[in-house]
């Protein structure tokens, strides 16, 4: 099996050769339009049997289609000494004399080509196609012969982190980023194109994060570097206090967010999108959720709605000194929303229907309504628009009144798969499967 | 020519004019992914190769020898899900 073409080939790269194939591969192997199709239906049968299976071939050289497993092309090719033929269905190239299939370069790109077009023609658009190192990859991967090989009782990416001051914090929402596959993807596969021109830029920091923890050392790693540029850039965490996991995780996203100025789409004309509220930074492809917020004006029923962006949905909790929705209907011990339910525990899916239920503003906080030009009374209501690829709910466990500080706590528990389908925003045409798999916990059990 | 021939012909002509016989490639291959085929006779191929020898085997050896083993691993699933497509298909294009 020769991977560099054969010498019969050559006999057919004359005159005007690429685009005769091009015409073959658009006419009778890929065919894009409604016309090709119609052309290919009605003519690609074996000249001999008429047979449409078979593994159909048509000649290079001449118009003449014929069976692969019958032999039909084959006899054809002896009969007219046409060497070469093209498989109908996957467009590879026959050499009779060779007698088998060849792989020459120049062809190989054209049948690239011409399948791409294809798809793009039929609305199929890219497609997933392995891996085809380029020259220069190949002499990156000669002169790094040191390979990690993943196996399924790898403990590859798990590493422990040093407390560096109260910086747990910090520490377990580091472990559950590192743990996030897109993102781990993203660093591992190095797309961070950094354009800052000063040391302190947080993704390049984070792509550092996770070339450390997919070393494959075991000792526990100290994020020193990571904990300052927090500090410099998230001034309010500075300092050796406790700090709240949650706020961590917001400023961090927030930090990491503008920091990807360099990673952004460009369109067309290779410019970036310049808009702060359009951005498509990684982080924004992995946390940005839609919440939205329907205010309903008592009087005309007319609906008032905006959607606002998300990283996290912050959740009341019982126990708390607002009053909190009984447990769900049903009674005890039944199953609710697939999970079967003891009396007396709260569950995630008890916060979310808090949270999404409708809520009655008051009469001391009455809306103007649009609808009714003045002052009325009104419900709102929150419900998930779009939701992230990555959600992130945010138990609200620390209250604060006037009197006490005090953690909230309860024990909630959650599913491992969650269906966010009941708490969506209700539209006829949203088809958005709104289906969870639980992957990270973070619990920071300081006091 | 017999009458089932023809009809299987006519058929395979409808599905290529529609656009429809890349469709059910596509979901052919998805599903055969999903469901570990294609691993099961990619390992199949590089026994076979290890056999033969990379220097002197041929697509052709390849096809004989993985040709039966692929189509008796084909799940029943697949199978029934590819035919309601076709049948649905029919009932929809039935000026045949």
């Amino acid at each position: 099996m020769s991977p560099a073409g054969c010498s019969h080939v050559n006999g057919y790269k004359v005159d005007n050769w690429k685009q005769n194939l091009r015409v073959i591969y658009q006419c009778f192997v890929w065919s894009g339009t409604a016309e090709t199709r119609r052309r290919k239906a009605k003519s690609c049968i074996c000249h001999m049997c008429g047979a449409h299976l078979n593994r159909l071939h048509s000649c290079l050289y001449c118009v003449f289609f014929g069976c692969f497993t019958k032999k039909h092309i084959h006899e054809h090719a002896k009969n007219k000494r046409h060497n070469l033929a093209i498989d109908l269905l996957y467009g590879g190239i026959y050499c009779f004399v060779c007698q088998d299939y060849i792989y020459d370069k120049d062809m190989e790109q054209i049948a690239k080509e011409e399948q791409r077009k294809a798809w793009k023609l039929q609305g199929i658009g890219e497609k997933y196609t392995t891996w085809e190192p380029t020259k220069r990859e190949l002499e990156l991967l000669r002169h790094n012969p040191k390979r990690r090989k993943i196996t399924t009782n790898c403990t590859i990416g798990l590493r422990g982190l040093i407390n560096l001051g109260n910086t747990c914090f910090m520490n377990c929402i580091v472990q559950a980023l590192t743990h996030t596959p897109l993102l781990r993807d993203f660093f591992l596969s190095d797309r961070h194109k950094c354009e800052m021109q000063s040391n302190s830029c947080l993704v390049c920091e984070m792509s550092q994060l996770f070339q450390e923890f997919y070393s494959g050392h075991r000792s526990p790693h100290i994020p020193f570097r990571l904990l300052h540029l927090v500090w410099t850039h998230a001034r309010h965490l500075a300092g050796y206090e406790q700090q709240d996991a949650h706020e961590f995780l917001i400023a961090a996203l927030d930090v990491l967010h503008r920091h990807c100025k360099g990673d952004m789409i460009r369109d067309d004309n290779g410019k970036k999108a310049n808009n702060p509220n359009h951005c498509n930074c990684i982080i924004d492809q992995i946390f940005t959720g839609g919440l939205q917020s329907d205010v309903t004006c008592q009087v005309c029923h007319g609906v008032s709605t905006t959607i606002d962006p998300f990283w996290d949905i912050s959740l009341d909790l019982p126990g708390s000194s607002t009053p909190f929705w009984a447990l769900s209907p049903g009674g005890d011990g039944s199953t609710v929303n697939g999970e079967s339910h003891l009396s007396g525990s709260t569950t995630l899916t008890d916060c979310l229907r808090r949270f999404t239920r409708p809520e009655h503003l008051g009469s001391s906080a009455k809306i103007k309504c649009g609808g009714c030009h003045s002052y009325q009374e009104s419900t709102k209501q929150l419900t998930m628009k779009k939701l992230p690829i990555v959600a992130c709910f945010h138990l609200k466990r620390f209250e604060h009144s006037a009197k006490l500080r005090r953690k909230i706590t309860t024990y909630v528990s959650f599913p491992l798969e969650l269906d966010m389908t009941p708490f969506m925003a209700s539209s006829k045409e949203s088809r958005m499967n709104g289906q969870y798999q639980q992957s990270v916990d973070v619990l920071n059990n300081d006091n | 020519m017999s009458k089932e021939y023809q009809m299987r012909a006519a058929i395979n002509q409808k599905l290529i004019e529609m656009g429809e016989r890349e469709r059910l490639k596509e979901l052919l291959r998805a599903k055969l992914v999903e469901c570990g085929w294609k691993d099961q006779l990619k390992a199949h191929c590089k026994d076979v190769i290890r056999e033969k020898g990379l220097e002197h085997v041929t697509v052709e050896d390849l096809v004989t020898e993985v040709t039966p083993k692929g189509r008796a691993l084909v799940p029943d699933s697949v199978k029934k899900e590819l035919l309601q497509r076709i049948r649905a298909f029919l009932v929809q294009h039935a000026a045949l």
